[in-house]
């Protein structure tokens, strides 16, 4: 069954490339080589500068593909593997790929711009500021979950702490051999490889074991000075072995779900409302998109588009495979999450101690989250243990299970904590931009939120306070309903684009699925509100209200942006 | 006799004013020469690897700064949107 999925996802995601993405490319953004693409109109050899497609691909791809592609699906393994496999691939094909694709393009016949921008122009000025507001929310949102998801990792094994400690020392060497040493790239990405190799097997010998508030601190102190040291001391050099720990995770998994020839322990649906956020019953319509982020679609998706993809398009015909392609292997990803949990996850929570009495296939929907939740293998963790035990059915056996368990705990752990500190330099910038109306009117109040370190600090900390909350499910489920909100702005003002400048007769495509999104974020958003967070404030007041009035506010920020929407008549296809 | 007399005066005086007027003025214009060059060199100094050129110097050598000169105008017309850019530099995964 292992092998039947994974073939079949390769199979629906190529047809519908060719077919259905082709058919967005010639009818609805009518990509043309004879248009110039503003890598060659506005040339200046920095920015503005060509790119060969699959370089290109392969950045692009690095910068959308991080932790939580893994993370979502492995929670919506609760509804059964078939309802999140389904939510990833119609997601994926239908809003997440024409999102990420229409964002590329749009930014493209609009010199290199943002979506941010777009959305301004097509929409209103008004929907711009609230971009600015809810990325930031969402920044905030991000910084907590993943917080809490490698903290509560790092905890339950503490061999991954340890690995991920070496590949920060290992990054810091290499960064070194680099730029101070300038040795050879190829030596030095050699080297940089079996430093790679050495954390990880070093993490087995010795873990670190601490408690998770110990680590809450240490992630604290972490995002704080990544964010304001030069990027290549760290962040460069790190990116660059994660993207090593990416394509071999990725190949790895592909591998083994191929040969794993194994059935599927996990049932294929419980129920529509399984117990999940705040041990409610959760429906799957509208609660999906909170839970499956960006395996299925991505808000942060646009941003990375319309900022630098689309400056480097060598030519029109490039953006298909650049901007639809690279979110399909990001949904292929997932895919192989699903399959590896599906096929190897019921062992492993059994393995852990959950009794066939206390979980099993009538009582799946009730008892999942509680079940892994208790023997601590809940989310990425049971990923891990999963994808470890499926490398082990194959041929790949050799390789021992506790080296490759410590590689996807590392897989998961370095993007997770990429985007910590990544995530702070963007909400640095978030703060000083919308400080910006204080200049002239509080001078003081301006100059202290953009002091560089108070900037950095103010995300950082309520991010941490949130995760100390413990609550990792509520935050998971926030930040998937800030970058769902993001992605359905995005959307939406991609379906603008396509109908209001392109006057395409079938942007419908766009316009449908957006407006599909919205009402499904929305009501998600508000069910989650009504239903979920009451809990979370009686069970933690403080962290409760903070991610409420988040909540609210994103909310009517969405209000506004629909009303703005609809005024323009941005929808109307003509 | 005394008209023209009057008026070949009147039209010295009218030169003289002329000729001063223009002296002043195209002392002011080298001065606004000067300070363009100034401005230009406070800017774009840098770009031609001199901390503190000859404003002649400069201004003669700005031409081979046009990619530069290119540049900085893409980065001023992108100065207020660059949360996107920055997303996609440094990634969010």
């Amino acid at each position: 069954m292992t092998t039947v999925i994974i073939v079949i996802g390769l199979l629906i995601y190529l047809i519908l490339y060719f077919t259905y993405g082709k058919k967005i490319e010639r009818d609805v953004v009518v990509a043309s080589d004879d248009t110039e693409a503003p890598s060659k109109r506005l040339y200046d050899g920095v920015d503005y500068i060509s790119a060969r497609k699959e370089v290109l691909f392969g950045h692009h791809f690095a910068s959308i593909a991080g932790a939580a592609p893994i993370i979502g699906p492995a929670m919506a393994i609760c509804w059964g593997w078939v309802p999140g496999l389904l939510w990833v691939w119609f997601g994926n094909i239908f809003i997440g790929a024409v999102h990420d694709y229409l964002a590329l393009m749009a930014s493209v016949r609009y010199d290199g711009k943002s979506i941010q921008f777009v959305a301004t122009d097509l929409i209103g000025k008004r929907t711009g500021t609230a971009f600015y507001w809810i990325v930031f929310f969402l920044l905030i949102l991000v910084v907590a979950a993943f917080s809490a998801i490698v903290g509560g990792m790092f905890v339950r094994t503490p061999a991954i702490a340890a690995a991920y400690a070496w590949k920060i020392a290992a990054a810091l060497i290499l960064g070194v051999l680099l730029y101070r040493v300038k040795m050879n790239f190829v030596v030095a990405t050699i080297i940089g490889i079996v430093m790679l190799c050495a954390a990880i097997w070093l993490g087995t010998v010795k873990g670190i074991p601490l408690s998770y508030t110990t680590w809450m601190w240490v992630f604290f102190f972490y995002i704080v000075i990544a964010a304001a040291i030069p990027v290549n001391v760290l962040l460069q050099p790190r990116d660059y072995l994660n993207s090593w720990l990416l394509y071999s995770g990725l190949l790895i998994g592909f591998i083994a779900a191929i040969f794993a020839f194994r059935g599927f322990e996990v049932p294929a649906f419980s129920s529509f409302s399984p117990v999940l956020l705040g041990g409610k019953p959760t429906p799957f319509w509208p609660a999906i998109p909170l839970i499956i982020a960006c395996g299925s679609l991505s808000g942060f998706h646009s941003l990375v588009a319309s900022g630098t993809t689309s400056k480097q398009l060598a030519k029109e015909s490039d953006g298909l495979p650049i901007g639809y392609g690279a979110m399909f292997t990001e949904g292929f990803l997932s895919t192989i999450v699903i399959v590896s949990i599906a096929g190897f996850g019921y062992t492993a929570l059994r393995n852990a101690g959950v009794t066939a009495e206390t979980l099993n296939a009538g009582n799946w929907g009730a008892m999942f989250t509680k079940a892994a939740g208790s023997v601590k293998l809940a989310g990425p963790s049971l990923f891990v243990q999963s994808y470890a035990d499926m490398v082990g059915s194959t041929w790949l056996g050799f390789i021992p299970t506790k080296i490759v368990k410590v590689l996807a705990g590392m897989w998961v752990a370095s993007f997770a904590t990429t985007t910590l500190d990544t995530t702070n330099r963007l909400a640095r910038y978030c703060v000083s931009e919308m400080a910006a109306p204080l200049k002239d009117s509080a001078t003081g109040l301006y100059k202290a939120l953009t002091n560089r370190w108070v900037a950095s600090v103010i995300p950082a900390a309520i991010g941490i306070w949130l995760a100390a909350s413990g609550n990792w499910l509520i935050i998971w489920a926030s930040f998937g309903a800030a970058n769902q909100l993001i992605a359905a702005i995005a959307l939406m003002t991609g379906a603008a684009f396509a109908a209001k400048k392109l006057k395409s007769s079938f942007a419908n495509v766009a316009v449908i699925p957006a407006w599909i999104l919205w009402i499904t974020v929305t009501c998600g958003t508000a069910w989650f509100i009504i239903v979920v967070q009451p809990g979370a404030i009686a069970a933690k007041p403080g962290p409760g209200w903070t991610v409420m009035v988040l909540l609210c506010v994103m909310l009517v920020l969405n209000f506004v942006f629909i009303w703005d929407f609809m005024k323009s008549k941005a929808y109307k296809v003509e | 006799m005394v008209l023209p007399i009057l008026e070949f005066f009147k039209r010295i005086l009218s030169d003289f004013d002329t000729a001063h007027r223009e002296s002043a003025a195209a002392l002011t214009g080298v001065e606004v020469k000067e300070l363009e060059n100034i401005f230009a060199l406070l800017l774009l100094g840098s770009f031609i690897g001199l901390p503190a050129p000859p404003s002649f110097l400069a201004v003669e050598l700005l031409p081979f700064m046009e990619r530069e000169l290119k540049v900085l105008n893409s980065r001023a017309r992108d100065a207020g949107d660059m949360l996107a850019e920055m997303v996609g530099t440094i990634g969010i995964g």
